[in-house]
């Protein structure tokens, strides 16, 4: 039982890992289709840095990734706060809605802020895409933030208040720093998030500000070019950190049991 | 009250970081694929310091919707084909070329200037002209087993063949062999086309406009349409593939720039296309891309082996046979229904 | 009485989700019901034509196709990650946690890349058609790109995971003494399975079915870099008619079949959920 469990998860791993493993491989492969191993180079490297139009949307893609990944960070824990703890009217509608954009298929997202901005006139570029990036990592950003919130002692803010603590100073100094560790892994999530889109960056954003998936989109199209596995090898290395540091970060959510 | 000064001041900072550079001149490019060398635009940017941000498109349809979109802070140099050229003027999405500004302008070739499309050049000048034909591997497929378009619709070719993806490039095909006018504007030559072309889905593996060679060099498709600059790279990396020029006529187009009417940097756009149309910088494309320039002075510069090939630089005689793209006004309409027919039902 | 704290707070949330959640939504809705416009993307007029053309046999053959996928992906990524995420909840806290960060790993890295690395594998010189050549088991190359089986395998890749952790979810809460009774009675595993753990695993197959099936109909990209001119999601054709066709209507409502599909399919979650709470209560 142990050993088919074993061949079980290593075949899923391989199927998972394979791909990826081709692509850092040829990254350093001095043959430019990676049919043959021609030794070792860190010339494609060389070119990517080089390829100024890939440079600057990767500088765009990271400036988008940290503004969105902070602010959808900040409204989602905000979110989280109110729906725990205020009442509103069209509170359940608007919970509804966060959960609705969740789960929709990103390119529904897509095409509906499309038609939003082209209506109200925002021409596309840096404030639609940012726009539209915070709004859909705002779902992950408000659940990962609500199961701390669950988890919170709710003594601790009747004792604030009995000290004489107004809304605004509970929020600041007993709420947030509480939430720390959930808003930490939330940025992280939405920068992956944000780093990753291609569907919705596709449709709204415009020719000033090209961000690196589209840009990587329309090389791959055009065939195997090594700095993209360069490029790739790169961000493979990215994510294996990001991953890293969120596990850190939510290794307590671990121990109370999964989010659901 | 620290983290919120954090946010607050991490915030701040990445905004003002994202702000729209206020340095360098920019040129927004907006071309198809596999069209201009990187070279030359390295070479634009050391020469005239002024910064080009390409993108490109792989169909007419896919440029014109975009260009829609972005009517505000648009592209300034575009390459739309003839038809396209005519609709966008009609339409007033263009900007009159300021010829003064363009000199090299004079060294193109008088046979594609002053045409239907653009009476006078108002809008536009011939960036590059090309043919589409047939591709195919002589190495799986012999010689002389497909020389008239009508040869794809073999049923041997089930699930094999590449297709443009262009409507009017596939519907020039079914045309033609039906003895019509590529540019046909009759309802029933172009309903009779559109069923002929039916027949033919069977056949198509896929549908290709930004990079068409690769497909034929990854082994993946070994006959179908291709454009004759497509074919001339590929020879350089696979001498197996091959260029026909169909017997019932090649599709002959022409590729323009214009400058959109939304076009932020009008005078750089100008300084672009006049850069473009020096002799050394064609000569590079050419040499490059294996379309042909109208640029004149150009062509004494090519090497032998550009300028003897059959693939850049047809005959007289391919030319006549085959037929020039221009404007079907408005029965593109019904070319664009048959064509979403024939892309999604098959 | 709420301090203007709140106010701002609640005042701050609640325009974002409707400017940019419930208005979008809203005005999706609404454009499917204009006209098309010959030079532009729509006209304001109503109009049915949009969801004329959407039951048009030839379109709704295309949609079908895309379903089609789309059950497959999802019935291959249930196949491999039931057991998957049943074996990963039965190992030790540590192990637990070294599988899932090798599961998140690719998942964090970018999927377009990943769709791109799949290219290299599937193609006819790529590797797999190179390794099965050079061991012999086959003389000539196997057409896997720009076919159904290529796009198949590379949406499985991408939403594995996606159907992995709501498994896991659910199958790690499952009270192991159960199992451990229904043996103790003499219950074979097939049978504990079957009579335990599968109904207990439901709400976790359904949410996985649902994160699955229909974000995957949406992933045009993945039907662009590896299928053929058959290969069409519902996603490229929402994005053929918004970027090419400039037929927005016609857009929209395609969009609103796939919002249609999500709430069915979320009522069906909801419905199984409220089954398994009744009967877990029930005297």
């Amino acid at each position: 039982m142990k050993g088919l469990r074993l061949f079980f998860f290593a075949g899923i791993f391989s199927y998972l890992y394979l791909p990826i493993l081709i692509l850092v491989i040829n990254a350093f492969n001095s043959n430019r289709y990676g049919l043959k191993w021609d030794g070792f180079t860190l010339k494609w490297f060389g070119a990517m840095v080089d390829n100024s139009g890939l440079m600057e949307a990767a500088k765009h893609s990271m400036v988008i990734a940290v503004c969105a990944a902070t602010l959808a960070t900040l409204i989602g824990a905000l979110a989280a706060i109110a729906f725990h703890r205020y009442r509103f009217p069209g509170r359940r509608i608007l919970q509804g809605t966060l959960m609705t954009l969740m789960m929709a298929p990103d390119i529904i997202l897509a095409i509906s802020l499309l038609v939003l901005f082209v209506v109200i006139g925002i021409s596309l570029g840096f404030w639609s895409l940012l726009f539209a990036h915070i709004t859909f990592c705002l779902p992950f950003t408000m659940v990962t933030v609500s199961a701390r919130i669950q988890g919170f002692d709710p003594f601790l803010l009747d004792a604030a208040r009995d000290l004489g603590a107004s809304e605004s100073q509970l929020l600041y100094r007993v709420v947030l720093p509480i939430l720390r560790p959930a808003l930490l892994s939330s940025w992280l999530l939405s920068f992956t998030l944000s780093l990753d889109d291609v569907i919705v960056s596709s449709f709204v954003t415009g020719p000033s500000y090209d961000v690196l998936p589209l840009k990587i989109f329309s090389m791959v199209k055009v065939g195997v070019k090594p700095e993209v596995n360069a490029l790739a090898t790169i961000m493979v290395g990215l994510s294996l950190v990001l991953v890293l540091m969120s596990q850190l970060l939510i290794k307590e959510k671990v121990h109370n049991g999964n989010v659901e | 009250m620290e983290m919120w000064n954090k946010f607050r001041s991490s915030v701040m900072l990445t905004l003002l970081c994202a702000s729209p550079a206020l340095a360098a001149e920019k040129v927004y490019v907006y071309n198809w694929t596999e069209y201009i060398p990187e070279a030359v635009l390295e070479q634009f940017t050391a020469e005239t310091g002024i910064e080009v941000v390409y993108s490109t498109y792989d169909s007419n349809e896919t440029m014109y919707a975009k260009l829609k979109l972005v009517k505000k802070d648009g592209y300034d140099v575009v390459f739309p084909s003839t038809y396209f050229v005519s609709k966008m003027g009609k339409e007033g999405l263009l900007q009159p070329l300021d010829h003064l500004l363009l000199p090299n302008g004079k060294a193109l070739d008088a046979r594609l200037m002053d045409k239907p499309y653009d009476r006078g050049n108002v809008y536009s000048l011939p960036y590059m002209w090309g043919s589409t034909g047939i591709a195919f591997n002589s190495s799986v497929i012999p010689d002389g087993e497909v020389i008239h378009w009508q040869d794809l619709w073999n049923p041997v070719y089930k699930g094999k063949l590449l297709l443009q993806d262009d409507m009017r490039e596939v519907f020039h095909m079914a045309l033609k062999i039906q003895g019509h006018s590529s540019n046909s504007t009759d309802p029933k030559e172009i309903e009779a086309a559109y069923l002929m072309l039916k027949d033919l889905m069977p056949n198509v593996l896929l549908f290709n406009s930004d990079s068409p060679r690769l497909p034929y060099l990854a082994g993946e498709v070994n006959v179908g349409m291709i454009w004759n600059g497509e074919a001339w790279m590929a020879q350089l990396e696979n001498e197996d593939i091959r260029y026909v020029y169909p017997s019932e006529g090649a599709n002959l187009w022409v590729d323009s720039f214009v400058i959109p009417r939304s076009a932020r940097n009008p005078k750089n756009a100008h300084a672009f296309i006049n850069f473009m149309m020096k002799p050394e910088v064609a000569k590079i494309c050419v040499e490059e891309n294996g379309y042909a320039t109208p640029v004149t002075t150009a062509l004494p510069l090519l090497e032998e082996r550009v300028r003897n090939s059959l693939t850049v630089f047809p005959t007289t005689e391919i030319l006549d046979n085959g037929e020039f793209q221009t404007d079907v006004g408005d029965a593109l309409p019904i070319y664009q229904q048959y064509w979403e027919k024939l892309r999604t039902g098959n | 009485m709420k301090s203007k704290t709140q106010k701002l707070v609640i005042g701050l949330v609640s325009s974002w989700l409707i400017l940019f959640g419930v208005l979008p939504l809203l005005l999706l809705v609404g454009a499917s019901f204009l006209a098309q416009d010959p030079l532009d993307f729509f006209r304001l007029e109503f109009s049915l034509d949009a969801y004329r053309q959407l039951v048009d046999p030839a379109y709704l053959e295309v949609m079908l196709r895309s379903v089609k996928l789309a059950a497959i992906t999802t019935t291959l990524c249930l196949a491999a990650g039931y057991p998957f995420a049943w074996m990963t909840a039965r190992l030790s806290r540590s192990s637990r946690i070294a599988v899932l960060i090798l599961l998140m790993i690719p998942f964090w890295t970018n999927s377009l890349v990943r769709t791109y690395a799949i290219r290299l594998v599937l193609g006819t010189q790529g590797l797999l058609n190179t390794f099965l050549m050079s061991t012999g088991l086959i003389d000539s190359p196997i057409r896997l790109l720009y076919t159904d089986t290529a796009v198949i395998l590379g949406l499985f890749y991408l939403m594995l995971p996606f159907m992995i952790l709501p498994l896991y979810a659910c199958l790690e809460k499952l009270d192991y003494r159960l199992i451990e009774a229904a043996r103790d009675l003499g219950a074979g595993f097939p049978q504990i399975l079957r009579k335990i753990i599968w109904p207990l695993s439901l709400p976790g197959v359904f949410a996985g079915c649902i994160m699955v099936f229909v974000p995957t109909m949406g992933l045009f990209y993945v039907a662009t870099l590896l299928g053929g001119a058959r290969q069409l999601l519902v996603g490229n054709l929402i994005q053929q008619q918004f970027l090419n066709a400039r037929n927005w209507p016609l857009g929209s409502a395609t969009s609103i079949v796939l919002i249609l599909m999500m709430t069915l399919m979320l009522a069906g979650y909801y419905f199984v959920l409220r089954r398994l709470a009744i009967r877990r209560n029930a005297p």
